[in-house]
């Protein structure tokens, strides 16, 4: 097929005039069977490099992606071009998925996307045995590397099918963000005859600043106060990407706390949520998002107007891929990054440091594995490990061929490969200096005086000779945050009337959602805890009580409740009973001391997964009347919530015995990572 | 696992064989001979030739082309079965790998599998083996004696291969397991199905002393057929073969018949394999000594060669010999040779093959004058082979490419 001829076709289906060159040629290596990795900035065009030829060939595209908001998206407009694409994904139901698996093996649809996982899926795999497939795309192929940014295990199972495919078969891979390393990495993976095809870079509509501060309350000051004014002045919406999840929820309560409209995002809403806030976010609803980095990947929103990070990311290969959501319209955006030079550093170092266990903890993992065939929940339990360690070191087992993932019926098991190499940890170290590396790169487009944009092209491999005038160290003049004392008491007032929610609702219990008074490290309520609990300074002292009845009066206020019920203690005397009396005095609400263990429980703190501490607290309690409880509603008080294994089981049994409602308040709830 | 892995299994499962006695497999076989070591082209080059090539370079009929163009065109669709297979820890062994069983090549010819799928410790495949084969329900004596050759063969490190059925064959492996031996299972399903197993035997395979074999489609499930079939490659893949025990049983619609040790047996002894067979007890009541009288060997109940008592035993009759030709017999015993050789054999191979004093000549005069004999010129020898078969291929079968 002649370029002429293809654009012919391009107006007739897609309605576009024409292909961009560098389009026309990844077409044509695919039209020709072979194999392309094609590397283009976010807004390029690069679906239409599979979508087309996907509309030429006779049978079906399969293309592995691991974004669903970007799966949604793409199928919307490809089937408002009448084309014939769907998805398979775990948010659709079973029966969608049957009936899309079903089509598709009777040759009704073009185009599938799928998850990478879905090669774990028998009635998937069943389904390609029938399918008459023409073309195989993995997108946000940098997912393949792992010097990549986002190296993603469930990856690996594509480059093995890619592997396996028959020559003539294409195969596009594509990414808009790949340094050169990981560009090689990616053609070496994919192999064979794979022909690199990279356009430019940089994004001249792009308006970048660094603002260099002091503390955290200078960012929430200038967001606060700017926030609303940036969406104005730009006509639009943009996102503000924090660090961790607690910040998502931090800023957000501010933002409420002043009146900005504005919602929060991230990765552990459930799919309605999800939904309804990418659609929001398409529809402008709001003048800004707050989001951990799991929003945006994908989302094909051509006009967010501005983008800023209240946290350095880890590169800047994580950054240009975040901000390179702004602006895909070609207009101005606004790419803002705060960065504190005392405290922002320890989150990346962090995740860099802590991203990898320790080598006796590997050992533990590929010794059970040796004994005998197990699932992960059986290897945690065994191990006594963390999940996402267990993860961690599952994925590098893999990868290095010690350890394989085989699916028995629908689950998981972890069998360790004979003869396998011992674990080589030469690659954590250089994985881990690169990372270094990476971050030291991060901080240096932090402190540069030179062209901001420039410095990105450089890093990712686009070493381009335009000039640049589109930063706060060429053209733009410089942010500077200035706190007033109206701010600083508006955010003294708005932490005061904080507090964190406790999210322990579950199905087949009367728990609702509670309260904390305090995040247990982020002020000194932890340390106050701690001296009392460990360092024998006495009861909880008193300002912990007074926020504990603010955090109370601020949530239940209107409830009336019949009982105070404590958490039986494990170890630390009466600090939590004497707590509970103090609470029922004030509260005027009776306490009852008949809750109590059934046998020894271990500290929930020595356990470090979910399993163990469930297993630690089941059927541990018992109530001395049980008829005491039926009917009432509960007030139920504890002094830390780390795992909310302890509380949910009290729930469940007070549920059993005929409790109305239960609220659980605790002094203190835990961040990931806090030191008890 | 690599690129051709795919276009091994399209080949093996999509190239349906047309006739019931297997034919195509041959055919099949011939082909794959002739482009990977005649004409030293690659799996993958061999897809990439258009039908003219095929046609005019390879000599492949029109038939066969619409069969390679199914096999083609499910290559991508058998990359994803694969994909699942080396993920889940199985490989899939070609014909053409140094890793591919020399017994079971060496036994089974051109009829071998032309892949293997397997998990475990590959390397078993390449030691001396042992089968030992008998009923679903055997006696006691019988299991007894399975179980003492499996203790001899871990001791003289052999590999025992078992069909994984009932009766003897889960004794035999089940004693290999407990004698720290080594075992082969040869699956009478597709490997794909046999989930249970893998973790009934997980320690054993990862310790190396279990390899779990299949010939069939990962996905097929068990079927009486291929329970069958499955016994030419437990044979195929042992160097020694004993039976323990022979007993007749009755089939779907009731009738008795011998059996499936009985078949094998007889069948293995057809191809000139050695089998060894249990020599019974005057009580027991079983096929065994028919089998001896076939040509099998009989042996102790710890499997030495036991010496034949003529004597009041009636069923023991020493090892009987064929019958000695005569022109009266000669047709029968020739067709019946000929049956199992469809490319034909020569005078001197027949002659092999027979008991009698005729010399190379006076045989040559008499296969002439049999009218469903016809003679064929090949490599400059004459070949004798049966009408009704079908016609020789132009290939030149070299055993030295495996």
């Amino acid at each position: 097929m002649t370029r002429q001829e293809a654009e012919i076709l391009l107006k007739r289906i897609f309605k576009l005039p024409t292909f961009y060159d560098e389009q026309w040629q990844t077409i044509e290596h695919i039209l020709n069977g072979e194999r392309v990795l094609l590397i283009e900035k976010t807004g390029f065009g690069k679906s239409l490099c599979f979508q087309f030829p996907a509309t030429v060939f006779k049978g079906t595209t399969v293309i592995f992606s691991p974004l669903i908001a970007l799966m949604r998206d793409q199928i919307k407009k490809l089937q408002s071009l009448g084309i014939a694409a769907k998805c398979i994904n775990s948010e659709q139901s079973i029966e969608e998925n049957a009936q899309i698996i079903s089509d598709a093996k009777s040759g009704k649809i073009k185009i599938l996307y799928i998850a990478p996982e879905r090669q774990e899926n028998s009635e998937w795999i069943e389904a390609t045995q029938q399918m008459d497939l023409s073309m195989i795309v993995v997108d946000e192929a940098h997912c393949i590397s792992v010097w990549g940014h986002d190296f993603r295990p469930s990856f690996q199972r594509i480059i093995n099918l890619v592997k396996l495919l028959p020559k003539g078969m294409p195969v596009l891979a594509t990414t808009a963000t790949a340094t050169k390393r990981v560009e090689n990495d990616i053609a070496a993976q994919i192999g064979e005859g794979i022909t690199i095809i990279r356009g430019n870079l940089l994004r001249n509509n792009f308006k970048l600043f660094v603002v260099k501060v002091n503390s955290e309350d200078e960012k929430l000051i200038w967001l606060g106060k700017n926030i609303e004014k940036l969406s104005d002045r730009t006509g639009g919406t943009g996102i503000l990407y924090t660090g961790t999840r607690v910040d998502t929820e931090i800023y957000s309560k501010w933002f409420n706390y002043l009146n900005i409209s504005s919602t929060s995002y991230n990765a552990g809403l459930d799919t309605d949520s999800r939904v309804a806030i990418e659609n929001g976010l398409m529809s402008n609803q709001w003048k800004c998002i707050i989001s951990t980095n799991a929003l945006g990947m994908g989302i094909d929103k051509s006009d967010i107007r501005f983008i800023i990070h209240t946290q350095i990311p880890q590169s800047p290969i994580h950054y240009y891929q975040e901000i390179g959501r702004a602006g895909r319209d070609g207009k101005p955006a606004y790419i803002i990054l705060f960065y504190n030079p005392n405290e922002d550093r320890k989150l990346p170092e962090a995740f860099i440091e802590g991203g990898r266990p320790t080598i006796r903890k590997y050992e533990k993992v590929i010794n059970v594995v040796k004994t005998g065939l197990f699932g992960e929940r059986e290897i945690i339990k065994q191990t006594n490990l963390k999940s996402n360690e267990f993860r961690v070191i599952k994925a590098d087992l893999i990868e290095q061929k010690i350890v394989r993932e085989s699916i028995y019926g629908k689950t998981k098991k972890y069998e360790f490969i004979p003869d396998s190499q011992a674990l080589n940890t030469k690659t954590f170290e250089e994985l881990r200096a690169a990372k270094i590396a990476d971050l030291e790169k991060m901080i240096e487009y932090v402190e540069t005086d030179d062209s901001r944009m420039k410095f990105l092209c450089d890093y990712l491999g686009d070493n381009s000779n335009h000039i640049f005038t589109n930063c706060d160290n060429t053209s733009e003049k410089k942010i500077q945050v200035v706190v007033t004392e109206e701010w600083s008491e508006k955010l003294q007032d708005f932490r005061e009337n904080y507090f964190p929610e406790l999210v322990v609702e579950t199905r087949g219990s009367n728990m609702v959602n509670g309260v904390a008074a305090s995040y247990y490290g982020v002020s000194n309520v932890g340390n106050a805890i701690h001296r009392s609990k460990y360092e024998k300074c006495g009861d909880f002292p008193d300002f912990l009580l007074k926020l504990a009845l603010k955090a109370f009066r601020k949530n239940f206020d209107n409830e009336l409740f019949d009982l105070i019920l404590y958490v039986p203690p494990t170890k630390s005397g009466n600090l939590v009973k004497n707590f509970a009396e103090k609470l029922s005095n004030f509260l005027k609400i009776p306490i009852s001391h008949g809750l109590q263990k059934t046998r020894e429980t271990s500290e929930q703190k020595i356990f470090e997964n979910t399993y163990n501490k469930s297993e630690n607290v089941k059927d541990a309690f018992i109530y001395t009347k049980p008829n005491d409880i039926v009917g009432k509603k509960i007030l139920l008080f504890d002094d830390i919530c780390d795992s909310k294994a302890t509380i949910k089981e009290i729930g469940k049994y007070l549920t059993n015995l005929g409790a109305e409602k239960i609220v659980p308040i605790v002094i203190a709830k835990t961040v990931g990572g806090d030191i008890v | 696992m690599n690129r051709e892995t795919a276009y091994w299994m399209a080949l093996e499962h999509e190239w349906i064989c047309s006739n019931a006695i297997g034919n195509g497999k041959i055919d099949k076989m011939n082909m794959v001979i002739r482009f990977l070591h005649e004409k030293k082209i690659s799996m993958t080059d061999f897809f990439q030739l258009s039908n003219d090539e095929w046609k005019n370079e390879f000599e492949i009929t029109d038939e066969q082309i619409i069969k390679l163009e199914q096999v083609k065109k499910s290559v991508p669709n058998y990359a994803f079965l694969a994909e699942t297979l080396q993920s889940n820890g199985i490989e899939v062994i070609p014909i053409v790998s140094s890793e591919y069983s020399k017994t079971l090549k060496e036994n089974l010819k051109k009829s071998a599998p032309l892949i293997l799928y397997i998990k475990g410790n590959k390397q078993i495949m390449q030691e001396n083996s042992i089968a030992i084969v008998g009923s679903r329900d055997a006696s006691d004596i019988a299991l007894q004696f399975t179980d003492n050759i499996a203790k001899r063969a871990s001791k003289e490190w052999k590999v025992v291969i078992s069909g994984f059925a009932k009766g003897v064959d889960k004794q035999s492996l089940d004693s290999s397991i407990a004698y720290k031996g080594q075992s082969i299972i040869v699956l009478p399903q597709g490997i794909m199905t046999f989930e249970s197993g893998f973790k009934t035997y997980y320690k054993q395979i990862i310790d190396g002393d279990v390899l779990v074999l299949s010939t069939y489609h990962p996905k097929a499930g068990w079927a009486k057929e291929l329970a069958m079939a499955r016994n030419a490659i437990i044979y195929g893949l042992a160097k020694e073969i004993y039976a323990a025990e022979s007993k007749p049983s009755k089939n779907r619609q009731g009738k008795e018949t011998k059996g499936g040790t009985y078949a094998g047996v007889m069948d293995g002894l057809k191809k000139g394999r050695t089998i060894y067979v249990r020599k019974p007890d005057y009580a027991e009541q079983n096929d065994n000594n028919l089998l001896i009288n076939s040509g099998a060997i009989p042996v102790d109940f710890n499997g030495n060669i036991a010496p034949v008592i003529y004597g009041s035993d009636n069923d023991a009759l020493p090892m009987v010999s064929e019958p000695s030709i005569n022109k009266k017999n000669f047709p029968e015993i020739i067709k019946d040779i000929l049956l199992d050789y469809k490319y034909g054999l020569t005078t001197q191979d027949i002659l092999k093959k027979i008991s009698s004093d005729w010399k190379p000549d006076k045989l040559t005069k008499e296969l002439g004058k049999l009218p469903f004999i016809e003679k064929i010129k090949k490599n400059n020898k004459n070949y004798f082979i049966l009408k009704d078969m079908e016609p020789q291929t132009l290939f030149n079968y070299n055993e030295s490419l495996y």
